[in-house]
């Protein structure tokens, strides 16, 4: 057939699309953040692979800006959340938050999603003074190679996953284990400390293998696991990644020989597995059935607003507002320098129990869970229940270091 | 696992990509050859058959009338957007189909995410397709044997249709010289608009085809247009032939490139359209410019 448009037109076209793909959405309006609301940025994934991780982040700030009205404010102001949507992109995030440094004159930023954008919002910290709590980015590098000081993270971090999955297994009857994670800054932290860690505990590891994000068939990475046959499976995937993942290991019937372990247990990889999720052990960052009387309260009245159970990052975006929110009553400001100087040490009681924010590299220290995704009452689904926890002291690595050794 | 078996069961997964990958870049090779159109919201429309596949299938309980029901609602769609959207454009220059298409995509996109939600959806499969098949001792499951099958299946129907019926023989002249069709005789406007929704209806095949497989979420059609591009591109730009090859060879590619270079796993697609178009470029089937 013959065409008017030629290849070529149709690459330059192709890559003008892409280009207006990028482009920022339309200008919004200034705020002045001065004794008015405390606004609070939160560029992201509202849209692409993280989109169901980045309504779980916007869901929960809605939930907590409600708390607080009720409550009466902090510090008498009330709280604002800006949202934008990144894409899980890096580019974008730092994009969007300086829009919102700018012209929004926000100071505050949460809820980012990949570990990818946080390290690139992160160099950016000191030069915008602006001040980051991750509630979510798993990269160990940073709070220990790449730490800054207005970053702090109020999460589990992907190293202390990995290790209290490898502290759980020690005593595993699998002796063999093969390790697949997301091609990115995260999967490879993850999986670097499992690494270290299963074999500090005596077991053997067998080989490793990163697939790109938006993976739509992951048949060659099963086989080339099954080719390696470990008694164990470590998974380090989240988003939809994780449940395409799953659901096509399933299909391959890869659980029947192979121990399926993972260092991030969500509720929304477990739903769409279905059956063949039954059994999933794993590191836990949050899960509704920590049995503490803060969460018991949280998860009541998350329930009793959005008909589910929360899931992993509903339970890690609040905790990081407890934090934050703390920081800023002990500060009595919501300036930068005030706020770092308030969150380091400061210890908060929260859905997950008990946790310090160190001054040495900005981590959280916290307990440790191990979760198994079991058939409960109610549920039409496998949810996770923690059938294990480690102290804080073992499971959150040395100050500014990415690995226990 | 011997190699017969390694080599059959990854062929196998290369056939059922390669199926995948056709439904999709087929309508966007047709509807190129016969309107001219760079087609963006095809991804969109794709994810739209996926989220239309699942809620018929839980409306009726029934994967096999999602199956066919999905095509056809999303066909029905794209016979509104052409005669709506597109019909008024026809006379002007192919930067404004451009824009349009576009903003389709970004509508679609975003009435998926307030009416389904950010959850990802799926569907059971019946029980005849959710197992798992032994070839040469290995599991496989039955549902990619299917999806190889059904795939080759609707390649040959199309061809046949294209290359035997008379109507196929129209759309190929207006694909040739559309004005020369029109003043013999024949409503070209019905061809446009009846090619644009079964290139539609095709995409949304391949997103129902595609739920089982990934789920049907928010960023499924963004990954799989781009491969479609590159197959379009490598196949040759109008070229139903281009379009079958196109999809196999990013079938293989993908699958045995994975296993042996997993590092070079994003990139080896396109390497494999740098090649051919240093080759060939116009493509495998395509004509020079």
């Amino acid at each position: 057939m013959r065409s008017h448009i030629g290849r070529r037109q149709f690459l330059v076209t192709g890559t003008a699309a892409a280009g207006v793909l990028a482009a920022p959405p339309l200008l919004r309006r200034a705020w002045a953040q001065g004794s008015g609301p405390i606004r609070i940025g939160v560029p992201t994934a509202i849209t692409g692979t993280w989109a169901a991780l980045g309504a779980q982040v916007v869901r929960t700030c809605k939930l907590v800006q409600k708390e607080v009205d009720e409550r009466g404010g902090i510090l008498g102001r009330k709280v604002e959340f800006l949202f934008e949507d990144t894409q899980g992109n890096p580019a974008n995030c730092v994009r969007k938050a300086q829009e919102m440094v700018e012209r929004g004159k926000v100071n505050l930023f949460t809820g980012i999603m990949a570990s990818s954008e946080a390290l690139a919002v992160s160099a950016k910290l000191q030069e915008w003074n602006a001040f980051f709590l991750s509630a979510i980015n798993g990269a160990g590098e940073l709070t220990a190679e790449k730490y800054v000081p207005n970053f702090f993270r109020a999460n589990t971090s992907g190293p202390m996953g990995a290790r209290t999955i490898a502290l759980y297994l020690k005593d595993a009857p699998e002796k063999t284990f093969y390790a697949i994670g997301l091609d990115y800054a995260w999967g490879h932290s993850s999986v670097g400390v499992f690494e270290k860690e299963i074999q500090r505990a005596g077991k053997e590891f067998t080989g490793k293998v990163f697939a790109p994000q938006g993976t739509k068939d992951y048949s060659t990475y099963i086989t080339r696991i099954r080719q390696a046959n470990p008694n164990g499976l470590y998974v380090a995937m989240t988003g939809d990644d994780a449940t395409a993942f799953y659901q096509q290991a399933a299909q391959f019937k890869l659980g029947e020989k192979i121990q399926m372990v993972t260092e991030l247990v969500d509720i929304l990889n477990l739903k769409p597995g279905g059956e063949a999720t039954l059994g999933l052990v794993g590191s836990s960052r949050y899960a509704f059935s920590i049995d503490t009387p803060e969460n018991k309260a949280f998860v009541k009245r998350f329930e009793a607003e959005m008909k589910e159970v929360p899931d992993t990052f509903d339970g890690e975006q609040y905790q990081a507002l407890q934090v934050l929110f703390k920081a800023i009553e002990k500060a009595k400001s919501t300036d930068t320098a005030a706020l770092i100087k308030a969150m380091e040490g400061l210890e908060v009681t929260s859905v997950k129990g008990k946790v310090v924010m160190r001054e040495c590299d900005h981590q959280g220290s916290q307990q440790g869970f191990v979760v198994k995704a079991v058939k409960r009452q109610g549920f039409a689904y496998p949810v996770p229940e923690v059938i294990r926890t480690y102290p804080a002291d073992v499971v959150t690595p040395p100050c500014r270091k990415s690995s226990y050794s | 696992m011997g190699l017969t078996a390694f080599l059959v069961t990854q062929g196998l997964n290369a056939a059922a990509l390669a199926a995948l990958l056709f439904f999709i870049s087929i309508g966007l090779t047709l509807i190129f050859g016969i309107m001219r159109i760079v087609n963006f919201a095809h991804g969109a429309l794709y994810m739209l058959g996926a989220y239309t596949g699942f809620t018929v299938a839980l409306l009726t309980g029934s994967y096999w009338l999602a199956l066919i029901g999905a095509p056809i609602l999303v066909g029905v769609l794209g016979l509104v957007i052409e005669a709506v959207v597109m019909r008024p454009l026809y006379r002007r220059e192919h930067g404004s189909f451009l824009l349009v298409t576009f903003g389709l995509a970004l509508v679609i996109g975003e009435a998926i995410r307030l009416g389904w939600g950010p959850e990802p959806r799926r569907f059971e499969l019946p029980e005849v397709l959710a197992g798992s098949v032994t070839i040469l001792g290995e599991p496989f499951p039955a549902y990619r044997l299917f999806l190889a099958i059904f795939g080759a299946v609707v390649a040959v129907a199309l061809w046949q249709f294209l290359e035997r019926t008379r109507l196929g023989l129209l759309v190929r002249a207006t694909a040739q010289n559309a004005e020369m069709v029109h003043a013999l005789g024949t409503d070209v406007h019905w061809i446009r608009a009846g090619v644009f929704a079964l290139g539609c209806a095709l995409a949304a095949l391949g997103g129902v085809m595609a739920v089982p497989l990934v789920t049907a979420y928010l960023g499924l059609g963004v990954g799989i247009v781009v491969d479609a591009f590159v197959i379009v591109i490598i196949g040759g730009m109008g070229s139903f032939v281009g379009s079958v090859v196109g999809s196999l060879i990013l079938g293989v590619v993908q699958t045995f490139g994975n296993y042996y270079l997993p590092d070079l796993a994003l990139a080896a697609v396109y390497l494999a359209m740098i090649a051919v178009l240093v080759l060939r470029p116009a493509g495998l089937f395509g004509q020079r410019e």
